[in-house]
């Protein structure tokens, strides 16, 4: 199976707003995709017509060629994810939550292993909410690895970080990579995608402007820094000055 | 199964982290009992009774463990959920997002129940209760009382916008009902235009039923009890099924 994420031709609107227009991707196994775009480009709407929380108004998507909706059981065994904002209880401690989700899954790996290699494993007496910014994203990028998973859909997973913390997050996911796991993942800092992406999709306004490789959007732009590029690419004002 | 163990386990400690349950399910009937028992003691519920007042109260203490958790706890942990989107959450696993709402519907049934066996053993102790109606028959009319006010508790959880809003309805649910259903303040000492009013409460019903069932009086006389109670579960649950927000 080469393409692990298949999305062809999505769209999706609220109402009068078009939330994601003729949106088509995909993912390779063991590659890392980006989903990039400003607020309200799109990118959450996508990510969960993905993953079938939300219903798109056209257009098909398989996930490791299952229905996020119809499959959702079996799929589900088989794909870790993070939303944009944390989920979990109020007094809910660390250990509890990996043992709650642990519960969830037919196979789960161990979660101390993992609490462990992610450095918190001293934590796990600690309410949830008392962890700090980075202890907390390791720990929900452990929760999203607790089914074993053949691939993980995080969604803006370093928002809210400080650059220490968005390093070390880097760090793993770049070891996820390596041991060859299929990452999707949305963010708005180009620094990141630079370092972690293979293929990424700029959105404006729910559509496509740029899809490829990094180093493509670069040099089919008029600048030599991603930051810029993307910019270029995503910027809404400076497409209206193009259209006039 | 291995899930909903799990998930029990923990979202009762969660619970029990919270407090309030403690408080408004199992230590408050006590106090209510306790109160009853200084006043009243022994004493008949009127003259030339044949249960005394307490028995006669019993059957209003034990509701309102069902209706803190019911129409209080339930709206609240379910709106809550909602809100911080753990029951969406739930939905990018293979587990069903049903399963945390039995989770809870149990947790709640287990506060009710244990409320019902300390005020028992309590009442019994210190206080002379005998139980005059059939045990069996008292156990069902107080298993309807509870599906009927969790099922109102469920749909309000259901529904409400969010956890503000959620709050406001249960308030407006619990403290009425509360104080004016007989739950706290006795029914049988309210002025006869209050009781009427507090008849339009479904809790009001419910605690009719309880008496008459742990009183042992004949149970033709709270048919229409068992009907309203019967009707608020069948139509508080439909309407949760069909339009149950998950998000």
């Amino acid at each position: 199976m080469e393409n692990v994420i298949e999305v062809r031709q999505l769209s999706k609107s609220y109402g009068d707003l078009t939330a994601v227009k003729n949106l088509s991707l995909s993912v390779k196994a063991g590659s890392v995709f980006g989903l990039l775009g400003a607020n309200g480009a799109g990118k959450s709407t996508t990510v969960e017509c993905i993953l079938g929380t939300k219903k798109p108004d056209t257009g098909s998507i398989s996930i490791l060629d299952s229905s996020p909706i119809h499959d959702r059981k079996t799929l589900f065994e088989k794909v870790g994810v993070q939303f944009q904002e944390a989920h979990y209880q109020e007094y809910i401690q660390v250990g509890e939550l990996c043992e709650v989700t642990s519960s969830l899954y037919k196979n789960p790996a161990d979660y101390m292993d993992l609490l462990t290699q992610f450095g918190i494993a001293d934590k796990i007496k600690s309410p949830v909410k008392e962890l700090s910014g980075g202890q907390k994203q390791r720990l929900f990028i452990v929760l999203a690895l607790i089914p074993n998973p053949q691939v993980v859909v995080l969604d803006e997973l370093t928002t809210g970080l400080d650059a220490r913390a968005r390093r070390d997050v880097w760090q793993i996911l770049r070891k996820l990579k390596d041991s060859g796991l299929t990452i999707l993942l949305t963010s708005h800092f180009m620094d990141e995608v630079e370092v972690l992406c293979d293929t990424i999709c700029i959105l404006r306004k729910g559509e496509t402007v740029f899809y490829g490789t990094v180093s493509e959007a670069i040099e089919k732009s008029p600048y030599e820094k991603l930051e810029d590029a993307y910019l270029w690419y995503s910027d809404e004002e400076d497409m209206t000055h193009e259209d006039l | 199964m291995k899930t909903f163990n799990t998930m029990l386990k923990t979202e009762l400690k969660l619970s029990l982290r919270g407090m309030d349950m403690l408080i408004f399910a199992i230590c408050m009937p006590i106090v209510v009992l306790v109160i009853l028992g200084i006043i009243y003691g022994d004493k008949p519920a009127y003259d030339g009774a044949s249960y005394t007042f307490l028995e006669q109260s019993f059957g209003a203490i034990v509701s309102i463990a069902i209706s803190a958790g019911g129409v209080m706890g339930l709206p609240l942990v379910i709106s809550d959920y909602r809100g911080k989107k753990i029951l969406k959450r739930l939905k990018v696993t293979p587990a069903q997002p049903v399963i945390i709402l039995l989770v809870q519907i149990t947790i709640y049934g287990l506060y009710a129940l244990t409320s019902l066996v300390l005020l028992y053993v309590i009442a019994s102790v210190f206080y002379g209760f005998r139980m005059q109606g059939d045990f069996l028959h008292f156990l069902l009319g107080w298993f309807l009382v509870l599906v009927s006010m969790f099922s109102i508790g469920v749909m309000v959880g259901g529904l409400a916008k969010n956890i503000k809003v959620a709050g406001i309805l249960a308030s407006l649910l619990y403290f009425p009902m509360l104080i004016f259903s007989g739950a706290t303040l006795p029914y049988e000492v309210m002025p006869s235009a209050m009781q009427k009013a507090a008849d339009l409460l479904p809790l009001t019903q419910g605690i009719k039923l309880l008496k008459a069932t742990s009183l042992g009086l004949p149970v033709e006389n709270v048919l229409p009890s068992i009907i309203v109670m019967g009707a608020i579960a069948g139509v508080c649950s439909f309407v949760s099924l069909r339009f149950f927000k998950w998000e």
